[in-house]
């Protein structure tokens, strides 16, 4: 842990500043005037740039470097003027561009699809959904409660001591992940060496050994040369092969939770809201 | 797992840690659950970056069934805290912390900081019914004492 405090002080200075910007900026502090609440951003957004700039360099083009710092910086500055906000309207709108930054950090991800499919469901759905019922609720203007906080000091120290733990761990030890390389694996379930081995315990088991054996891993979802990650021709097989009965669950569980939000939801005739 | 990969995991956490600040301190019913589609964010973002980390679409899958699930819970949690509007006309999360029978000593409350305006406005709470008969004749002062006890509890 010394060793990580030497060799990465800028994460420490960062974790630092983003969480003193954080406890300025909470409701019922200081940063009721706007020049206090500027002072507040910079301090975020101070310790966001230094704790950005110091995980790490990866060895990427220039152009994906500066995307990725516009969509971090944009998805974890909004992420804290949102919990920050004293105007819920506000920060349903900051919540929406947290959503924007991080499907551009999915774009960054080879994931386009999920990228579009958060942008539908979030921005399309659920903030208009939120803005509705906060509109239907604070009709009167800034209420009381939200102009405090409840224990912002102890729930800020103990979640960036969290923080850092997790960058601890991220930086500090070097994990090896056992990648498969992409031409193991044969999409048409010819066996390969890998897959034979893993599948020759099972076969000896069997009395008829012209049983295609079940392999313990997902064989499809696997990328190969011709579907690389994120391809969604690979994405759609995973899904409606290896999960066809978690999309119907899926679908059954949005079926009951739209039945139950109705349920739930106050009626009409038991007067207004 | 090479720096590329590792600065997208530092910033889903750093969502998922927003979420959880948001979450615990503010007091508004709605951005407590914004809060906590925050922290959806934060987990989708580690799940997929995972999911490459391994070069597989495992990882993308799970996250679509995460939005599943976060979307029914959106839709869920705004219709109680509708239905929490309707009882109470306020979005404090504070005055649901006083749901109890009235006769019980009252919670602990927020001992950092003021009470606020959490003045309970809700009438027709339920109220359990008090366990066994109260005795006609009390005995004894002993018995009667234990007796009351009991039916508070």
């Amino acid at each position: 842990m010394m060793t990580w405090i030497q060799h990465h002080p800028m994460t420490i200075v960062g974790l630092v500043l983003w969480a003193t910007g954080i406890l300025w900026l909470m409701p019922g502090k200081k940063a009721s005037k706007p020049r206090a609440h500027m002072i507040g951003v910079l301090i975020v957004a101070l310790g966001l740039v230094t704790f950005c700039l110091s995980s790490g360099k990866a060895q990427s083009e220039f152009a994906d470097d500066v995307m990725f710092w516009v969509f971090a910086i944009g998805a974890l500055m909004s992420g804290v003027l949102m919990i920050t906000a004293r105007n819920p309207v506000y920060a349903a709108l900051w919540f929406a561009l947290a959503t924007l930054s991080t499907c551009g950090l999915f774009l960054l991800q080879h994931a386009p699809f999920l990228a579009a499919a958060t942008i539908i469901v979030y921005a399309g759905a659920v903030i208009v959904t939120f803005l509705f019922v906060i509109m239907l609720a604070q009709q009167s203007g800034a209420a009381g409660y939200d102009q405090r906080s409840s224990q912002s000091l102890f729930a800020t120290i103990s979640a960036f001591v969290l923080l850092g733990a997790i960058s601890l761990t991220l930086q500090s030890e070097k994990i090896d992940i056992a990648r498969p390389s992409l031409d193991v694996v044969d999409s048409s379930g010819a066996s390969s060496a890998a897959t034979e081995n893993m599948g020759a315990a099972i076969i000896a088991d069997l009395p008829s050994t012209d049983i295609t054996p079940v392999m313990p891993g997902n064989v499809m979802s696997k990328a190969d040369a011709d579907h690389p990650v994120g391809n969604l021709k690979g994405l759609g097989k995973s899904l409606f092969g290896d999960y066809l009965f978690a999309v119907e669950l899926a679908g059954t569980l949005l079926l009951v939770a739209s039945i139950g939000a109705i349920a739930i939801a106050p009626r009409r005739e038991q007067g207004a809201i | 797992m090479t720096p590329e990969e590792q600065r997208f995991l530092l910033v889903g956490a750093g969502l998922f840690v927003l979420g959880a600040i948001g979450f615990i301190t503010r007091r508004n019913l709605i951005l407590m659950v914004l809060s906590a589609e925050l922290m959806l964010h934060g987990v989708s973002l580690t799940l997929v970056t995972f999911g490459r980390m391994h070069q597989t679409n495992e990882g993308q899958a799970f996250t679509i069934f995460t939005l599943t699930v976060a979307a029914c819970e959106a839709g869920l949690a705004l219709s109680l805290v509708l239905s929490l509007y309707r009882k109470s006309h306020s979005l404090d999360i504070q005055l649901w912390s006083e749901l109890r029978e009235s006769d019980l000593s009252g919670p602990v409350l927020d001992s950092f900081g003021e009470r606020g305006d959490a003045t309970s406005s809700y009438e027709n709470i339920p109220k359990l019914t008090p366990a066994g008969i109260a005795p006609k004749d009390p005995p004894r002062a002993s018995t009667s004492a234990s007796a009351t006890t009991s039916t508070r509890t």
